[in-house]
């Protein structure tokens, strides 16, 4: 608790811009409820199963911007992410085991 | 004279570059867009990032959702009802999500909690006058 303290004190002003939106961003709940529900099929969707399932996609989210990051400054390139970033990152996040796979290949895509 | 029945503008033919990956799943494109924008400059990106990439994000985090819920229904169609444990069955070996899937819901009961204790005193206010 401290330590936050500590370290949010010593933040620029772009730093602490960008936190607040880290902290603040989410996804809507009622958008989130809206697509389970047509996943699951029923209408009631728990609230903390939306919480929850929100939580991690916002944290999958995370994992693909950084490691988009990542792959920005091995090709010393600057900017907004591309799209060819993310790409990339969800391949290696795949090899990490990091994204749930059907284990029954879907036939009728 | 003719009456050149001129048919109204024929609907826009139904669009075929939506995602194959549901079929039931109509869903309006940019429903997350706001969100999205926030949540991507916030991870590290532009505080204006490309459209592309947000519209990419927000394929790839629809069809990682679908996945995960399917991945736990297969769990729990053996119990019985979908519940919320199933999910944090799934992340179980990703310490960080398990981590703030725990505390995100003790945070829910506690505010669940607070909002029945305020309701609680409000009625004793209200009765004691």
């Amino acid at each position: 608790m401290a330590k936050m303290q500590a370290i949010l004190s010593q933040f620029t002003e772009e730093q602490m811009s960008r936190y607040e939106s880290f902290r603040r961003s989410g996804f809507q709940k009622a958008n989130m409820r809206r697509i389970l529900a047509s996943i699951i099929g029923s209408q009631k969707v728990s609230m903390p199963m939306t919480i929850v399932i929100s939580g991690i996609a916002k944290m999958f989210v995370g994992e693909l911007i950084e490691t988009g990051r990542m792959i920005m400054a091995e090709r010393k390139e600057m900017g907004p992410i591309r799209p060819c970033h993310i790409r990339e990152a969800f391949r290696r996040l795949k090899l990490e085991g990091k994204i749930p796979k059907q284990s029954v290949p879907r036939l009728f895509r | 004279m003719h009456n050149s029945s001129s048919a109204a503008a024929n609907p826009p033919p139904p669009s075929s570059s939506k995602p194959s990956s549901d079929a039931s799943l109509k869903r309006k494109r940019g429903m997350f867009q706001k969100d999205l924008q926030h949540m991507m400059y916030g991870f590290g990106d532009d505080p204006n990032p490309l459209p592309e990439t947000v519209a990419l994000l927000e394929d790839i985090v629809v069809e990682y959702v679908t996945d995960l819920v399917h991945k736990a229904q297969d769990i729990a169609t053996k119990r019985g009802k979908l519940l919320t444990e199933d999910f944090l069955y799934l992340v179980r070996k990703d310490t960080p999500k398990l981590h703030r899937c725990t505390e995100l819901l003790s945070m829910n009961e506690e505010l669940k909690q607070a909002r029945k204790a305020f309701e609680v005193d409000e009625e004793k206010l209200a009765t004691g006058d």
